[in-house]
Parts: structure tokens; sequence; C-alpha cells
């Protein structure tokens, strides 16, 4: 097992290097050559003579890496589960909405109209819950992406990431967060059917919509624009005498799916405008989440 | 020796926000080397970088860089693929630690095999000595610190083309020679251009200077030649000298003066900073007297 030198000192044999070397020990031997390589530097100076320099290398780097790597978040770690690349959910990760107090907040605006809905219990309980349901991804969109929202927009607009890329991920993380969120809700709700789900293609359309706007103007003043245009919409809807019949009907569906379609197009055929800076005010809004 | 060939080339920028002309009609050549910019606030110096880093496109006029031209889309990429930028006020997410916040930049940079990517932050970080305090919070870090993490992000890549728009803000001497010494090294081979207000990091890095005032490209040529501009026009004398357009007390007691010298005035060797001061005239050098 090994030898012993003039001095009287126990040093492993070559032998026994080589099947420390390629993992063929026991446990108690493995941890026995260990022990002893540590205090000899004769035996180290042996076992670094039997193994390949490069494979070291190799080695050492994954050894730095299973140490130093930095530990992902919850969110992070969910995402990369879900089969999503790491780079892909280190950028969702560090989306600007998709923080705990956003999520907080959207919780506990769909819990409100919910509760809402229970205490109207009427023909029309749902109408508030799908009225304020599409408003929820704008919301997000508005603090997900762009000048004066993301800390690093602009270190992120001279890198080779395509702007674009990036605000559809975030974009679509944003509404799909919320869906499943306005989705849990909505069963929720006194008298749950196929009416529930009135608000999923109007929350496209507005969420399209605002993107399409963003190619023109700041995103944050295209959020507004489109919500308010909403909320204008939905006070009008509510002043008729049958309020639900006309943004929830199959009629309205069928627009919103197309206004959905067509903002589409216009995103696609002016995505380039998000490649650049247009001269946007890249001051912080939220200046305590954003260190300089 | 033949020159180096530029690898930038601004043909005629000009670029305006509302009633100001930030950029009126800048044309220059980069070549491989540390250039330094130099301006007072408002110059536009910060307007001209981030046209150089793609950040911003001119309202007219050109740049061509590492034979690239952005305007076009695929080029555009390819050059954001191979410079490095660091803005004036980078921001920083606040959850991020050093090291995530750098790999955050890499995945940016489309640095996507995760451990080719994290051995590129860690050498970054290391370069600018923060290897130490890699896994701190950024929030935690001192203003000096945090200008070395965005200079990090800045090397990814091993850029051959590194914009820097005021890096030795808020450092301390310390660590403002560390940086002279880093970027310095950094210049060998690969362009460079660095804004700044400091004349003497422009003295002690820059191969090439240029200065900018009020959109306009006033200067563009050696430290040497820029100091060169005040040859016979600084002076020293006992009393503040009414005619100077500028003058100062110095640490010796006599004053020193910026002008047009009296008869049988005792000249001085001018120095970088007063070709600065008598190129941007009586206004900057007003300034600095008050």
């Amino acid at each position: 097992m090994g030898e012993v030198d003039p001095a009287g000192a126990w040093h492993a044999d070559r032998e026994v290097l080589a099947a420390y070397r390629d993992g063929r020990l026991d446990v108690a031997g493995r941890w026995s050559v260990e022990a002893h390589l540590t205090s000899c530097a004769a035996c180290r100076l042996q076992a670094r003579a039997l193994v390949d320099p490069a494979q070291l290398r190799r080695l050492r780097a994954a050894l730095i890496e299973a140490v130093d790597a930095p530990r992902a978040g919850v969110a992070e770690r969910l995402l990369v589960r879900l089969g999503v690349p790491d780079h892909t959910a280190r950028v969702l990760a560090a989306t600007p909405a998709l923080r705990g107090s956003w999520l907080l907040a959207l919780t506990a605006t769909l819990a409100f109209a919910v509760l809402a809905a229970w205490v109207r219990r009427g023909a029309d309980a749902t109408l508030w819950f799908l009225c304020v349901a599409p408003l929820l991804p704008l919301a997000g969109i508005a603090v997900a992406y762009g000048p004066g929202i993301d800390p690093s927009y602009e270190i992120g607009l001279a890198a080779p990431l395509r702007s674009f890329r990036l605000l559809l991920l975030r974009a679509a993380s944003v509404l799909a967060t919320s869906t499943m969120l306005a989705a849990a809700a909505s069963v929720l709700l006194p008298g749950f059917g196929w009416g529930a789900a009135g608000w999923l293609l109007p929350s496209l359309g507005l969420t399209v919509c605002s993107l399409a706007l963003a190619t023109m103007v700041e995103p944050l003043r295209a959020v507004g624009v489109t919500a308010g245009a909403w909320v204008v919409a939905v006070a009008v809807t509510v002043a008729l005498p049958s309020p639900s019949s006309v943004l929830f009907s199959p009629a309205g569906q069928v627009a919103f799916a197309t206004l959905a379609l067509l903002a589409g197009v216009v995103v696609l055929v002016r995505r380039g405008r998000f490649e650049t800076d247009r001269g946007f005010d890249t001051t912080p809004r939220f200046a305590a989440r954003r260190l300089r | 020796m033949t020159a180096p060939a530029p690898t930038v080339l601004a043909r005629n920028l000009t670029m305006t926000f509302g009633r100001t002309r930030a950029l009126d009609d800048v044309s220059f050549e980069l070549v491989p080397g540390v250039t330094g910019l130099l301006g007072p606030n408002g110059a536009g110096k910060t307007t001209l970088l981030r046209v150089l880093a793609t950040v911003s496109a001119p309202d007219t006029g050109s740049v061509v860089s590492l034979g690239l031209d952005p305007r076009r889309t695929d080029m555009r990429l390819d050059l954001r693929g191979r410079l490095g930028y660091m803005p004036q006020e980078p921001g920083f997410h606040a959850r991020f630690t050093a090291f995530e916040f750098v790999d955050y930049v890499a995945i940016l940079k489309e640095l996507h095999q995760r451990r080719a990517r994290h051995e590129e932050v860690r050498r970054v970080l290391d370069l600018v000595g923060l290897g130490a305090v890699r896994r701190k919070k950024i929030k935690t870090l001192s203003g000096g610190m945090r200008r070395r993490v965005a200079l990090a992000q800045a090397l990814l890549g091993d850029p051959d083309l590194l914009i820097l728009d005021e890096p030795t803000a808020g450092l301390d001497p310390e660590q403002r020679l560390r940086f002279r010494e880093l970027v310095g090294r950094l210049g060998e081979g690969r362009t460079v251009l660095l804004s700044t207000h400091q004349t003497e990091d422009v003295f002690a890095l820059c191969q090439q200077v240029m200065v900018l005032h009020l959109g306009k490209l006033r200067f563009a040529g050696t430290p040497l030649e820029l100091a060169g501009l005040a040859q016979g026009h600084v002076w020293h004398s006992h009393e503040r000298d009414p005619g100077a357009l500028g003058a100062w007390r110095t640490g010796t007691g006599q004053h020193r003066n910026i002008g047009n010298p009296p008869a049988g005035a005792d000249l001085l060797e001018p120095t970088l900073e007063d070709g600065y001061l008598l190129l941007l005239g009586g206004d900057r050098v007003e300034e600095v007297s008050a």
C-alpha cells in the first residue's frame, strides 16, 4: 500500500496514487490518501506528476464554479426547472416588474375585485373583475423595461442582445404571471363560468397595443395611454343600460382579438425602434430601486 | 514608421435636442491607443460617446467603427459584440451582487455558456481589483467600487473598442492611479476613448486628445500639441495681471496668468490645462479665476 523512506516517514506509493486518481479506492482509502496528501509535499509532487495538467485545470475550474457561482433566486430556479435556459431565466429574473411587491399588489387588487363581486352578487357581479383584470399586465409592463425603469437600460442598449427580444421576453413573463394569477382569481368568482374568462382577450389586446404604442412614444406613456383608453371604455360601458353586453360580448371579444392582431403587426414592423435610444428621459422613476 | 490605420471614422455628426445642438458637424478619426475627450459640462461629450456606443443614432452624419457601419442592423449587432461601454451614470440592480450584475451584462452580451461566462466575469472583476468583493451586494459598495463594477462590465469579452464616460469621477487618488495603470495597459493594441474633466488624467494616459465645446470639435491632436497652444501665453507675476484672460494664485504665492502677456513678462512653460483653458476662451478662464 505504501513505502517508508530512510527517515521512517510513510509515503503513498505510485500504484495507490494512481488508484486514487482513477477513483478506484474505497472511501476509507480515499480519506486516508487525502489526509496524507495535505501534510506530505513529496507525495503531492508525485500525485501531481500522475495527473494530466489539462484535466487538473478543468477540475479546478469546475471546483471554483461549484463554490463560486451565484445562487439563483426562487423565481430563477423555478424557471430553470421549467426548462428555461439559465441565461434567459437570469434576464427574466432581472425584470424590474417581477418583484415581490408587484406580485403582492397584483394579488391584493385581484382579491378586492373578487370581494367586490361577492358583495354585489347581482347580474353584473363579475363586471368589476372583468374590467380590472386587463389592467394588471399593463401595470407590470409599465415597470418591466425602458428608460428610467430598467436600471441597466443604457448598458443593455449597447449590448448585442436585441432590446426587442428583451422587451418581448419581459412582456411575455409579465403577461403570463398576471394571467395565471387572474385565472386563479376568476375561479373564486360567484357563479364561475365561461363568462369569467371575458378579460383574457381584452388583456392580450391592450398589452400588445401598449407595445405597439411604445414604438412611437416612451413605454411608460404608451401604457398610460392604453390604460386610460380602457378606463374610459369601461366608464362608458357602465353608463350603458346593459353594461356587460358590450365589452365582453362575442363582438367585443372579436374586436379585441383583431386589435391584438393589428397591434402585433405594428410591433413587428416597427421593432427596430427599440434598438436605439430615442432621446427619452432616463431619469429613474423609482429612485429607491436604482443605484447610481 | 507608418501611422496606424484609424479604427473609428466619424463624419459630420450632428445631433439636436430641441433647440440645443449637442453635436455640430463633428468629424474625427480614432486610432488604437487611448484618446481623451475633454470639454466643459454640456459640451456634448456624453452625446458623442452614446453615438459611438450605438446607444443613440445621430440626426445626420456617419460613424464607421472597426469597419462596421451601425446604421446596418447586422453590423450594429456585430459592433456591439466588440465594444465595451461604460456610461456616465450606470444604473445597477440594487439586489444584485457585483458578480451577478456583471454576469447579467455578460448575458446581454450573449455569453451564454454558463461556465465560460462565469470565468469571464471573474476575470474582469479581478482585472479591476474587485475579485475579493464580488459576492457583496452592489448597494453596500463604495462609489469608487461601483465605478469599477461599471468598468468591469465594459471589459467583458475583451472588446476592441472601449468607450468610457467619465470613468475617474468619484475615484480617490489611489484608485485613480490604479485606473490609469489599467487603462494604460488596455490601450495597448485597442482603441480606448474616455471623457473626463481631469486634464491630468489626459496628460498621464492619453496619446491623443480631443476638445469639444458647445457641440463643436475645437481641437484634435496630442496632449503636447494642446499644451503648445498656450506657448508664450502663460506668465507669472507677483500681483494678478489685469490684462490676463485669467489668473490664479499658486502655492508659491505668485500669480499664474493666461492670455496675452505684457512686454518683458516672465513666461512659463505651459501645461495641458493652460492650453485647454486658452482654447475655450475667456469665459472658461474667468470661471477658473473666480
